[in-house]
């Protein structure tokens, strides 16, 4: 009889240890969701203003009537060319970044490494867009400013329109470097978690 | 998870002796590079400064008059951020690799700050480069469509240590990268798989 309640007790824990594990993968994932979903809501903000900046970009052009028509564009300047070919980049990969983990969200677990490689690219994209946002910023502050030590005229007082788009693409780009900050950030911290304490 | 220690025993041993609190050397090496480097940067412009004779013609008639001008860092704004920023950098450098050095993976709240100051002294640093080597590029160019005159031909020396400064700061800039980078390695070798 003493026995009996051993035999029962075995039968008993192997099913109580199986639901135990089987629950142990959803509920280490479930936390990893948050992750994931932000992960795509930062990836495809970073491609939206990168698309946002270059598209503004663009289209600023500007025809001021000094005694002949001169209009101001951003291919005039090396700075403003490198800002659009930079930011164009970005959200090329930054589209290619964001489809990629989309999937992964969608289908979890399919492609870890791939995923596990986008943040090298998530830090080379910063590097280049904030130093497209800082050519670009320190040509559009001349233009604001002038420059009387060099005898650079300031533009903006003419060419007021060119100078806003100038800027708003700017700030634009500057919020896109600021959410691949907090992009690499969240893998960082995500990995961090992931490692026994 | 009580389970899984009792099964898994060995393994959670070999993991718990891979977190070992280790000093890493590239990240040692890395971060005494960028301190030296982003240093380096900051004094090469810091000191440029270069005084001539500016030929100007007043009147057509007369013969030009030589005017004294002077080509300093400060008469720049994107020099004077590329100054600062890079000597933000520098002293980052420091502080960081101090408390990395004291801290050597036990906080792991302390890792993940200096991982994520890491990342903003790339964005400033390189916006800085890219900064200053827009205006030296407007100064070695010039820009006939907005009458932004070439300086350069006048000021070869000055515009000589610009291109250094830039240059040397590109390096840092890189030193920083890498230091993400190699930081990111070693989280992505020490997870739980």
């Amino acid at each position: 009889m003493a026995s009996e309640p051993e035999k029962v007790v075995p039968p008993v824990e192997a099913p109580v240890a199986e639901p135990e594990k089987a629950a142990l993968p959803p509920s280490t994932t479930r936390p990893t969701d948050y992750f994931a979903v932000a992960d795509v809501v930062l990836r495809l903000l970073v491609f939206a203003s990168a698309l946002v900046s270059v598209v503004v970009m663009s289209t600023s052009k500007e025809t001021e009537m000094l005694p002949y028509p001169r209009p101001a564009k951003f291919t005039e300047s090396p700075a403003l060319i490198y800002f659009v070919a930079a930011l164009s980049v970005a959200g090329f990969f930054s589209l290619i970044t964001t489809l990629g983990s989309l999937y992964s969200l969608i289908k979890p677990g399919c492609c870890a490494k791939i995923i596990s490689h986008f943040i090298v690219i998530d830090v080379l994209l910063l590097g280049i867009v904030a130093s497209a946002t800082g050519a670009a910023g320190s040509v559009t502050y001349i233009g604001l400013k002038g420059n009387t030590y060099v005898g650079w005229g300031k533009i903006c007082t003419l060419y007021g329109k060119f100078c806003r788009y100038l800027g708003a693409s700017i700030g634009v780009s500057l919020f896109a470097s600021v959410m691949l900050v907090l992009l690499v950030l969240l893998s960082v911290y995500s990995l961090s978690k992931k490692i026994p304490k | 998870m009580e389970t899984e220690s009792y099964t898994n025993g060995g393994v959670a041993k070999e993991i718990g002796v891979a977190n070992k609190q280790t000093i890493r050397w590239n990240d040692f090496v890395l971060r005494f590079l960028a301190f030296v480097v982003t240093l380096v940067a900051a004094i090469v412009l810091g000191v440029s400064k270069q005084n001539e004779l500016v030929p100007v013609q007043l009147v057509p008639t007369l013969p030009p008059i030589n005017v004294p001008a002077s080509a300093k860092w400060s008469h720049m704004s994107a020099f004077v951020y590329f100054v600062i920023v890079n000597a933000i950098a520098c002293a980052y450098a420091v502080i960081s690799l101090v408390l990395s050095l004291a801290n050597r993976g036990k906080a792991k709240g302390l890792s993940v700050t200096i991982i994520l100051m890491d990342l903003i002294m790339i964005a400033l640093l390189y916006s800085s480069v890219g900064a200053a080597a827009a205006v030296g590029l407007i100064g070695y160019k010039g820009n006939t469509q907005v009458r932004w005159n070439k300086v350069c031909d006048v000021f070869g020396k000055f515009c000589r240590q610009v291109a250094a400064a830039i240059a040397i700061s590109l390096v840092g800039s890189i030193l920083f990268l890498l230091l993400v980078l190699f930081a990111m390695l070693n989280l992505h070798k020490n997870r739980r798989h």
